[in-house]
Formats: C-alpha cells, structure tokens, sequence
C-alpha cells in the first residue's frame, strides 16, 4: 500500500507522524540557455537530463518556517549525502546526482527558545549545514509565514540575526497543496472508518478544489490554479478550540496526550444524541438516526454530574467529534456553494490523526449524504512551511511532475531529538 | 433560577356579538360557554354591554351587518372550541433535550365577582338589555427543565389542564375523560410517554416537531405584527413582512441542537441541515466549564466576560495588526479557547465570565455561519432564528446577526422573533383541529403589556396570582426586583470582545435577563372581530404613529409629559372609585406600575415592538385597567356632558340664525374652541381648575381667528357648499371621530353632525370602545345625542332613524318603525380604548359603515395629529384639532400651543 513511501509514519496515531518524511530523489537537468545561478539551490525540472548541483550561495537559506498560534513548523533542505539512496529509479541512474532532502520539524509556539536554539544549532540560518562554507551574512533573509512571522519578527532579528520575510500564510498554503498534490503521487486519500485509501488526481483535474486548513482556527480556500485563490470561508473553531477546551476541560498537558484520549472515550456518555431525546427511535423522517449527536455536550446539561464526574477520554472524544464535525459540515456547505468536488483537508489539527480524520469524513459524508468525500494530505501540515520554502527565489519547484519525485520506502522516522526538547521530532530521509 | 417560567400569554377575547338574534345563537352553539365567558372574563375586558346602540332593527346597516354576522359564522366557532370543546384538550407541550415548554389555554380564574360591579361602575343598570358573551382566555407559556420533569408534572396534575384545565370546573358535572389524548412534540414526546401515562392516565399524540416549528412560526409571522426584528449592534429593529413575500425562508431553531429549516409554505418545509452546536453544547460545557446552576446563570455571566483572554485573536496571531488582506481585523477570532492552549493555566485561574462569553460567542458565531452558508445555497434571503437558546439575549443575537452580515456582506439578514423559544409548543397547540388559529390576520390580535402578567406567570411556584391583591403585592415587590432590572449592568472595557471587528455590543444589559425579555412579550388579545379600516388608502405602508419615539429625546419628552401627568390620573382614578383604602392602593399600584414600564421603555425603547406615542397612551389605558380603574374619569365626564347639553339649545339657536356659510365656519371653529377641553394635554387641565365649561369655550372660540396654522377651510367650504351657483351633492355617509366627553363632543361635534344630517348627509358618530381619559365612548353617545334630541328636532328624528333612540330610551324590541323623514345619525365603537386610533385594528362595524361612507372627520389631537396626521384615505377627509402641546405645535406645524389644525384631503 505505502509501497514507495511513508513507512516512516507509523499509524499508531500518536502523532509523531506530524513530521512525516520526503525521500526525494530529485533528478534535474539543466536548462540549455541556464545562466540563472539563482535559480537553482534545489532543483530543476524535466527529463532526465543532466544534473547540476548548484550550491547556494550564503544569501540564499535553505528554511523556511511557518509560526502558527499553537504550533510552528519548520522546513529545510539539504544536500546531505550522508544516507542512502535505494534508487528505484535506474534508468536514471547515472545523472541522479543531486541528492536532497527536505526535513520537517515542529515546535509549539509557546516553546519558541527551542525552536530558536534548534536552528542555531543545525546553523540554518547560516545557510545549511556543515557543507555549506558560505560566511554567515548579516542580512540573512528567512521566508517565513504565519501570524506568528510578525509577532516574533523582532526576536529571530535579536536571536539569531536573520530577517523574516513574511510571506503570505494562504499564498503559503495554496503553494505547498498544489506543489504537493501534483508532485507527489498518492499525497492524497481518504479516510472512512479507519480505511486510508489513496486518490490519484488527474493534474488536469485537480482544480478548482477546496483546502481546509485546519490549524488554531480554519481557513478555507478556494483554489482554482497555481497562485489563484480565494479564502472563501473559515471558522473559529478549530484545533485551537480543541486544544484550548480540552485543557481546560481534562488537564491534559498536550495536544497529542488529548488526541490520544479521545480513543479511548465514548462521547455518548456527554453528547445528547438523538435517541437519548427521542427514547432511543431514530427520527428518521428527517434522517437521522438515533445515534447522531443532536447537541454536542448537550447530556452534561441534565445530569448533576461536575466536570470531574465525567472522564476525560469521554469528554476529548465528545469534543474531537464536535469539532471535526463542525469542520466537516462548514467545509462541505462552501464546497456546495462554489461546486467543488474535492476538499483537502489540511493543518495541524488532522495530522494525520485517524479519528479526526474519521470524525471529518464522516461529517461530510453525512452531510453530502454521501456525495462528497474528504480528502487528506500526507504531508498536511508543513503546507505552509513548505509554501515559504518555495517562495524563495525561483526554485523551479513549481514545474515540477510527480514521477520526478520518487520517495523511498525507507528511513522510518528517525527522531532526532533536539537538545534541549526530547519531544521534538524530526524526520528526515534523502 | 431552575424553575419554570411562564411567559406572558395570549389572550384571547372574542367577538362581542351585537344583536339578540347572534346572541342566542351563539348561546345554543357553545351552551354553558356564554355564561362562563361572563364570569372568566378578564378585569380588563370591555365592558359587557358595549355595543349596546346596535340593535337588529337599524335598516340601514342591514347589509354590513350581514358582513358582521359572517364574521361571526367564519371565525367564532373555531376560535371558540379549544375552549369548550371537552374533548380537546387545553394543553400542548413541546419535551426537548433540555427543556420542556408548555402552552395551555386557560379561561381567568379570578372568577368576577367584579363583573357586576363593574356595570355598576358603567352606570349600566338596564341588566335585562343583554349580557355581551365575551368570550376570552389566554394562552399561557411555561417552560421546565427537562430533567425536572416532575415539576411539570405536578403542574399539570395540579392545575389539571390534563383534565380541560380550569375550565374541568364549570364542566363539573360531566365525567373525567379517561381517553385524554395531549398533543405533544419534541423528542421527549417519545421518551417520556410512559411517564405521562402512568402519571396523569394522558397519553401522548405525537407531532411532527418540524411541522410544529413550522406551524408556531408561520403562525407568529402571520399574526402578529411586530414579531420579527433584526439586532445589530445592540440596536433593535422591527421587520415588517409582507405576508405574500414571506415565503421562502429558512427557519432555524436553536435548542439543544439546532435544526434548519426551509419554509415554502403553510405546511411546506423541509429539513434542509442542522448542527449539533447548540444550546444544549452551550449549556453543557458552560456547567463543565463554569459550575454554573442554570441556564441564565451562565448567559448573565457572559454579560461580564471578556473573551480576549481565552480567545485566540487574529491580533494575537498576527502581533496586533490585522490581517486585511482577508479582512479580518486584529479581534476577529481566529480560535475559539484558542488562548487556553499556550498558557499554562488552569481552569480555575480563568474567569467563569470569560469562559461563559467565549463560549456564547463560539457556538453563536457558528450557528449563524453555518444558517447563513445554508440560506446560500438556496437562494434564501431571510434567516429567522428562534429557539431557547436565543431568548431575547443581546449578545446572543448581536454575535448571530454578526455572523450572517459578516459571512454574506450585507446581502442576508439574521431576523429575530419576539415569542422565540415557543414556536414548537405553539405549533403542537395548532394541530389541535378546529382551533381557527391558523385563520388570525394580524389586525385581529392586539398585544397588550400588563404589568402583571408577565409576572404572575414569571416564577410559578403554584397556582398563578388570580387575585388583584395578590397582584398588588406582586407589585410590591416586584418595585424592587424592576429597580434591580434596570439598574445598569457593568460591561467589559469596550474594544475587547472582537469578533470580526465587531466590538463589544452596545446592548444594554437589561436585555439580558429571561425576566427581562418576558417583558419583552406582551399578551395577545384575540379579537376576531377587528378589522382593517376599509378607507385606507394604502394599508401595508399606514403608519399610524405621527411621532416615532424610536428617537430617544422625543421619548424622554413623552416619558417626561406622562410621568408628571401622572399623580393628577392617579389622583382622578382613586377618586372615580370613591377614595377607598383598596382604591388608593390599587391606584399606588397602576403608578408603580406604569412607571416601571417608563423606566424599562427609558432603557430600551424597543422592549415592546415598534413605540410610537399612540402605543404609549394606549399602555397607559391598559395599565390603568389592569389595575381595575374602569373608568377613570366617569364623574368629570358626567358632569361635563351635563354643563354641556344645558347650554347646547342656545348654541344652536344661535347657530340657527346664521347663513350657510357663516354656520360652516362657526361650526369649525366651535369644534376647534371645544377641542380645547382635553384632560389629556396637562396645559388643558389647568385650565380647568380656572374656568367654567361655557365660559372656556366662548373665550377659546373668541380666540379662533383665521387663517389657522394649517387651514383648508375655504376648500371643505367649497366641498361642501360649491361656489356660486354650483351646489356639489352631499356626502353620502360621514364618519365622525370624535375625541373629548362633555363640550367638546357636545358643542363641538354634535352640532357639526347636525349640520351634516340637514344636509342630508348620513352620519356615523365613531367613538371608543372602552374609555380613554376623558374620552367619549360609543356606550355614553346616545345618551348624549338622547338628551341633545330633546331640543333639536333634525338630531331627533336623525337619531331615531338610526336606532338610537330606541336603545336609549328602553323600548320594546320592536320599537323601530321605519321613519324615512330623515338620514340617520349612528354611532359606532371604534373597537379601541386609547386616546389614539390606529386604523388597522378597527371594529368590524365601524368597517362596515365605512363602506359607504365618503367623509371621514377625524377630531382631536390623539386621532387627528399623534396618529393619522400622514393616514391617507380613499374619500375626502377633515382632521381637526387644537394642539395643545408646544412641542407638538413646534415639530408637527411649525406652530404654537393652541394652534389649530383644519386640514382638509379631498379624494383626489
């Protein structure tokens, strides 16, 4: 099934998969009448061809980040050969020379000293890693996204000495989806009771569709090509109402250890559903059935039970449902709206958790009564990281096909732990 | 705070029937239901005997009275049965998740004693003339917890209303039904049916819940004028809807869970979506959340949050700036509880009110998103949102119409309903068959804002007060609880509760309070036989109301007139009914009273509906009779009419001997001069205490010097007597509205009508139905135009013709002979009691006269200028009046106290 890729997230749900891995094997040939320097620290597009390395030069840095509310993701890149290449791909052997690597991490926002030690001590904002000889420059520019690109602007500028250029969030977003959905091949699949089932997009297909982040809050956006979009829709309840309510609600210290409740919670102990209200009949003049929640937290009303009564599994799985829910029915009435077939749901809150991803796609399966279908990114996420990355310059990204990119099924998530922070996690492959 | 509590509720009068030959019909078709009505009825009702001077045998009426009696065919049995019927029950119960509410109809338990003495207040000592059934009840609205369902229970056990309610009384004798069946909605229809059962030995007949949502609001929207309304921003504005362009419209009822709702017609809707953030989620987690005991609890501690500390802000996000290039300001939320993740803080160390508006603004913001994104998709415009979880709350409202504004720029508008929360149990009480609800037009419902009401059906915690001096005492204590109503409630800082750029709501914190927006709800007097004055020119856009008190220093001028007029009403009111002990605390009590309606209008203008200055006169009448003041100035206008009709001979001797034209203009002025004697304006009443009726009226005639401040004298002149040789027909048939008992109908109207009638023109007197200050009333008229027909030979043989002279003079049913020597002079109730008129609420008979009629003569400052002043009709029309407010003057024509108005508006 993962058959090139992605062995390396494990489907344990305990979220470690929030860095999932990209083993690129990036094959490049240069464009005859190339004399753009500037243009090349990644990669360039097409037949196999003739691969230039092109070392960037010190100006130009190799990450990328995107501080969200709760959580920042970071990208970077590197031409580290330091591991190996199972090279399916023989016939294009010989000129594959180029070698990189895209490396995902993630910090919570509240712990941005780690973030900021992190980079100091992969020296990134130094251009890259250990082979890069390039002296640091004083003007170092790090595309950055996210709110929290403005508000802790002033703090990498003191930290580290770098500047973030604030690239727009949706630009970020719109770029790092499309990017995805047409270079990777099965970056996209569904989820309905805990069966992930790949898409193959058609790229002359894929647009218009509608992308839900779903970070702290929502955004939905209309994408209809490359750059052109629309946000069309969003809510204000989204993974940081999770995350907030939740702690609030059962003390829990993260965001994965409430995840990982809801597993084990039963949300009819709290919700009302429509069976506790009609005596256990579905309502089925107007469809529904005696199991759907008619209001969310609506039995912890009736009872003379106090919060402490209740437990915690049960009231995280009653949120993640009401939630997810939520999101599931605005993202499938916007996508009515502006008649788009697909909706990729994407952002931290999903990351790649099954039962959000259930809980969505059984929403909008419910309200689409079935006609529509939530889709979900491999790499959702780091959409927005990875758009500021590929805002640098003209990398040439845009161009590039999905069968230029082979992803290895190799490398499981090794975490490499930051110093200072043993939860962080990094996983990184060639 | 957990009990139940009952909303104001509909009354329901009906028809007044007119004549002996209805009157024993009605007896035959609703048996022992006439003499009840009698007893049950309200303290407030009309008076029996009302209509009194319309007997059978007028001729000339023969047609619109048939119109009267279809009426009376096509509306009263229906409207007639839920009462009487025994095998419909009087109770209709909606069971949702979290609450259940309760409509039953009930007849006044306050059995009337009073009724008798209230005809003995009337004068009416002719008892044997015929006891008018009035038959009225009321709706009642009570809601419980769900989970308190024994309470609800023990109420209808206690109460009986599984056995026809109070009404189990009266019919004593006849056996309890074992079958009774109750009509019940709401997923608790199902579960609780056993319990019902074994209980009460009721069973339950299930509704549909969408059809009942559906029916109550259809029926509200339909019947009830001022039902819908916008909130924006702490300002309310009511909605009037088109009947015909109702439809479509998506209804969403916000209860535990929310359900939305496409309505194409009566009966057809569908279900189009729904979410499971409700009220319900609100009430939940805010108990989790806060420890909160209640519902209102939680909603009033949202009053005092400030949601910036929970909320993740996009100015969190973005450091402050907004984020435009999507349009989104620094305080829209960007996540709800967002805050709660970063800090490390705990539940305790966050403020409950917080917490509470946080969550308010989250599950309102979503409901109102997610209805707007439905109404999209079918091209709806209008969104009604009704439900418990609305409840007339401010924030509630404002954060819900913010959403739909936001989401659909401008396009879609979040509309409110004022009987919210109901619209389930209202509709399960409609599909009792044969209850003629369905049929109401809005013209037949009068809300009424008793003080009482609301709260003896506030916090019942056992039988509802029936006693006026349970009452009284309520009021007691209710001064103190308004006081606490009013007093104003601390907001957070403003600039901090963003949503979207919406800044904390200016809303007024009164609005908060369930209390407080029951009072919001008035009760609904249904009156059948009201109708729409037929010479409007343009119903749908009449306004009544010349003055809009929406504009709050006119409010505060008129707050300020009334509240200093009122010791002088109170003081005229106690003594009407004999400076007794109970009339004087009665009297503290309609003060108290009708100061704390002041108070609460002061603070929120919009509290009952659209105010105008016609429904502020008229609170006040209605307040004085809850309080059982029936006529408050029934000596002074006795004795005005007679001083009065003493001088009434010379005057028209006097005007006798005039030319045609002279007379015309004398008889203008005279109506102007008499105007003057008004115990309405406070300028007027002292003059009183300075002169003699004659002496007043010859000086003020004296003083009338043309031309007016607005004077079309010369083209009515024309109108009327043609110019040169030309002489234009006369009217076919005048009506006559006429204002003040004593000179100003005496010397005023009287011989104006006289003057009509020897022209040949029919006239019809129109006066109230029930007394307003010192106003007329069509059951004082004849005695009046009896006594004036003792010396005026045209107003006898007039007033024979038009039946009033047998009526006044107690003949035998057949006194009526055919005497063709004379146009007829009659007189109808206006189907009012208010020193104002609103034409679209008028009686069915003073409808039916107006068919024919081609003048209409509107007299006095109430009906000629604070409303009607801009009416236009479909025949020519005179509005008289003296101003006799320097304010009015000022705004109105530019003018000075004591300015007159003659305007005349010929049917072009």
């Amino acid at each position: 099934m993962l058959h090139a890729f992605g062995c390396g997230e494990s489907e344990d749900g305990l979220g470690t998969e929030l860095s999932s891995i990209f083993t690129w094997k990036f094959f490049t040939e240069s464009i005859a009448t190339d004399g753009e320097s500037e243009k090349m620290d990644i990669l360039e597009v097409g037949i196999p061809g003739k691969w230039e390395p092109n070392l960037p030069d010190g100006h130009i840095s190799h990450f990328a980040l995107d501080i969200g509310g709760s959580l920042i993701k970071l990208v970077y890149f590197s031409t580290n050969d330091e591991f190996d290449v199972v090279d399916k791909a023989g016939r294009l052997g010989k000129q594959s020379l180029g070698k990189g690597r895209f490396h995902f991490a993630n910090f919570e926002t509240s712990k941005i000293n780690d973030c900021l030690e992190f980079i100091q001590t992969k020296q990134l904002h130094l251009g890259g890693c250990q082979h890069l000889e390039a002296p640091p420059t004083d003007t170092t520019i790090i595309k950055a996204t996210g709110g929290g690109s403005y508000k802790y602007a002033d703090l990498f500028k003191e930290k580290l000495g770098i500047c973030l250029d604030k690239e727009d969030e949706m630009d970020c977003l719109v770029a790092g989806a499309n990017f995805l959905l047409k270079a990777v091949h099965q970056e996209a699949f569904t989820f309905m009771h805990g069966q992930k089932e790949f898409v193959n997009i058609d790229h002359n297909d894929l647009y218009p569709y509608l992308l839900v982040n779903i970070g702290s809050g929502v955004s939905m956006l209309k994408v209809d090509g490359e750059g052109k979009f629309e946000r069309v829709s969003g809510t204000n309840v989204g993974g940081g109402t999770f995350w907030g309510l939740g702690r609030l609600l059962t003390n829990c210290k993260s965001f994965d250890e409430l995840l990982e409740l809801s597993h084990k919670g039963n949300n009819r102990m709290i919700d009302m559903l429509v069976g506790d209200i009609y005596g256990g009949m579905d309502h089925s003049k107007v469809g529904l059935s005696s199991t759907t929640i008619a209001s969310s937290f609506g039995k912890a009303v009736s009872d003379n039970k106090e919060l402490a009564d209740y437990r915690p599994e049960d009231i995280s799985r009653s949120l993640l449902r009401m939630i997810s829910n939520n999101i599931g029915q605005i993202s499938y009435l916007n996508a009515l709206r502006f008649g788009l077939k697909r909706i990729f749901f994407g952002g931290f809150f999903i990351g790649g958790h099954t039962y959000t991803m259930d809980t969505i796609s059984v929403a909008v399966h419910f309200w689409s009564k079935g006609e529509a279908k939530a889709m979900f990114l491999r790499h959702e996420g780091f959409l927005g990281a990875l758009g500021a990355f590929m805002s640098y310059g003209k990398h040439g990204f845009d161009d590039l096909m999905f069968h230029q990119l082979i992803q290895s099924a190799f490398l499981a998530g090794d975490k490499i732990g930051s110093p200072t922070n043993g939860k962080l996690s990094e996983n990184e492959s060639i | 705070m957990a009990g139940l509590t009952e909303d104001p509720e509909l009354g329901i009068n009906d028809i007044k029937e007119e004549t002996e030959r209805n009157n024993k019909r009605i007896d035959k078709k609703v048996g022992v239901v006439a003499e009840e009505s009698v007893q049950g009825e309200r303290e407030m009702a009309p008076p029996a005997g009302g209509l009194i001077h319309r007997s059978g045998s007028r001729p000339q009426l023969d047609l619109s009275k048939a119109a009267i009696q279809g009426n009376f065919e096509e509306r009263n049995p229906t409207i007639l049965l839920p009462n009487q019927s025994d095998d419909i029950s009087h109770l209709a119960l909606d069971i949702g998740g979290s609450l259940i509410k309760l409509v039953y109809f009930s007849r006044h338990e306050d059995q009337s004693i009073r009724k008798k003495t209230v005809k003995e207040r009337l004068g009416i000592s002719n008892g044997n003339r015929r006891s008018y059934p009035i038959l009225g009840g009321r709706l009642h609205f009570v809601k419980f917890e769900t989970s308190k369902i024994n309470d609800c229970l023990d109420f209808i056990y206690s109460k009986q209303l599984h056995r026809g309610g109070m009404d189990a009384r009266w019919h004593s004798e006849l056996p309890a039904n074992e079958n009774t069946v109750i009509k019940a909605t709401g997923g608790g229809a199902y579960k609780f049916a056993d319990l019902f059962k074994e209980r009460l030995g009721v069973s339950l007949d299930k509704e549909d819940e969408m059809n009942c949502l559906v029916a109550g609001a259809n029926f509200l929207l339909k019947a009830i004028r001022h039902e819908a309304f916008t909130h924006m921003e702490g300002h309310k504005e009511f909605v009037q809807i088109d009947h015909n362009e109702l439809f479509p419209y998506l209804l969403v009822n916000v209860g535990s869970g929310v359900s939305m709702i496409k309505v194409d017609g009566d009966g057809k809707f569908q279900r189009v979506s729904g979410t499971n953030v409700g009220g319900g989620t609100y009430w939940g987690l805010g108990r989790l959340l806060t420890k909160c005991k209640s519902f209102d609890d939680l909603l009033e501690l949202s009053q005092r949050g400030n949601n910036r500390t929970i909320d993740m802000l996009v100015g969190d996000i973005y450091g402050g700036m907004d984020y435009s290039k999507i349009g989104l300001s620094a305080s829209t939320i960007a996540s709800s509880f967002g805050k709660a993740i970063s800090d490390n803080k705990e539940l305790e160390d966050y403020r409950p009110e917080d917490i509470s508006l946080s969550l308010l603004r989250m599950i309102s913001y979503n409901i109102g998103q997610i209805s707007y994104l439905n109404a999209l998709l079918f091209g709806i415009k209008r969104i009604f949102f009704g439900g418990f979880f609305i409840r007339g709350h401010a924030y509630t409202m404002d954060t819900i119409s913010f959403a739909v504004h936001f989401w659909s720029k401008g396009e879609a508008q979040a509309m409110f309903l004022r009987h919210e929360g109901f619209l389930g149990a209202l509709g399960a009480f409609m599909s009792y068959e044969k209850h003629g609800l369905d049929d109401l037009m809005a013209h037949q419902l009068v809300e009424r804002f008793p003080m009482g009401a609301p709260y003896t059906g506030g916090k019942i915690h056992g039988p509802p007060l029936g006693d006026l001096n349970e009452k009284i005492s309520w009021m007691e204590k209710f001064l103190q609880k308004g006081t606490e109503i009013t007093a104003p409630v601390p907001m957070a800082p403003p600039g901090t509760t963003g949503l979207g750029g919406f800044e904390v709501p200016s809303s007024k914190g009164g609005t908060l309070r369930s209390d407080a927006s029951a009072l919001n709800v008035g009760v609904l007097h249904l009156v059948p036989s009201l109708e729409v004055f037929p010479l409007l020119a343009d119903p749908k856009t009449y306004e009544p109301n010349t003055i809009d008190l929406s504009d709050h220093s006119e409010f505060e001028y008129w707050f300020t007139v009334l509240s200093e007029h009122l010791q002088d009403l109170v003081d005229k009111a106690v003594a009407s009914e004999g400076g007794t002990d109970d009339a004087k605390r009665r009297g503290d009590a309609f003060a108290r009273a009708f100061s704390a309606h002041l108070a609460r209008l002061l603070e929120e203008p919009a509290a009952y509906g659209k105010l105008g200055l016609a429904n502020l006169l008229e609170l006040r009448e209605e307040c004085l009779r809850e309080f059982q003041f029936v006529d408050a100035y029934r000596s002074i206008k006795q004795r005005e009419n007679e001083a009065s009709l003493a001088v009434l001979p010379d005057l028209l001797i006097e005007l006798d001997s005039m030319s045609e034209e002279t007379r015309l203009l004398t008889l203008i002025e005279g109506v102007l001069a008499a105007n003057i004697f008004d115990w309405g304006a406070r300028a007027c009443v002292d003059l009183y205490h300075k002169g003699t009726i004659i002496e007043i009226y010859r000086m003020s005639r004296n003083k009338m010097q043309r031309p007016w401040r607005v004077d079309d004298f010369d083209v009515f002149k024309e109108r009327m007597l043609g110019s040169g040789d030309k002489k234009p027909p006369p009217h076919r048939r005048a009506l006559l509205f006429v204002d003040n008992a004593g000179a100003d109908v005496v010397l005023g109207m009287l011989p104006l009508a006289r003057e009509l009638l020897r022209r040949g023109t029919e006239v019809v007197l129109v006066a109230n139905s029930l007394p307003a200050l010192n106003d007329v009333t069509a059951m004082e008229l004849p005695e009046i135009v009896a006594e004036a027909a003792k010396h005026c030979d045209i107003l006898r043989r007039a007033a024979e013709a038009g039946g009033l002279l047998v009526d006044a003079m107690i003949n035998t049913l057949d006194g009526y002979k055919e005497n063709s020597s004379s146009v007829p002079l009659m007189v109808v109730e206006n189907g009012c009691g208010s020193p104002c008129i609103d034409l679209r609420q008028v009686s069915s008979e003073l409808a039916a006269a107006a068919k024919d009629a081609d003048l209409i003569i509107l007299e006095g400052m109430g009906r000629a200028l604070h409303t009607n002043f801009n009416g236009r009709f479909k025949c020519d029309a005179l509005k008289l009046a003296m101003v006799k407010n320097q304010r009015l003057a000022e705004k109105l024509i530019n003018g000075n106290i004591y300015d007159c108005v003659c305007r005349y508006e010929p049917l072009r």
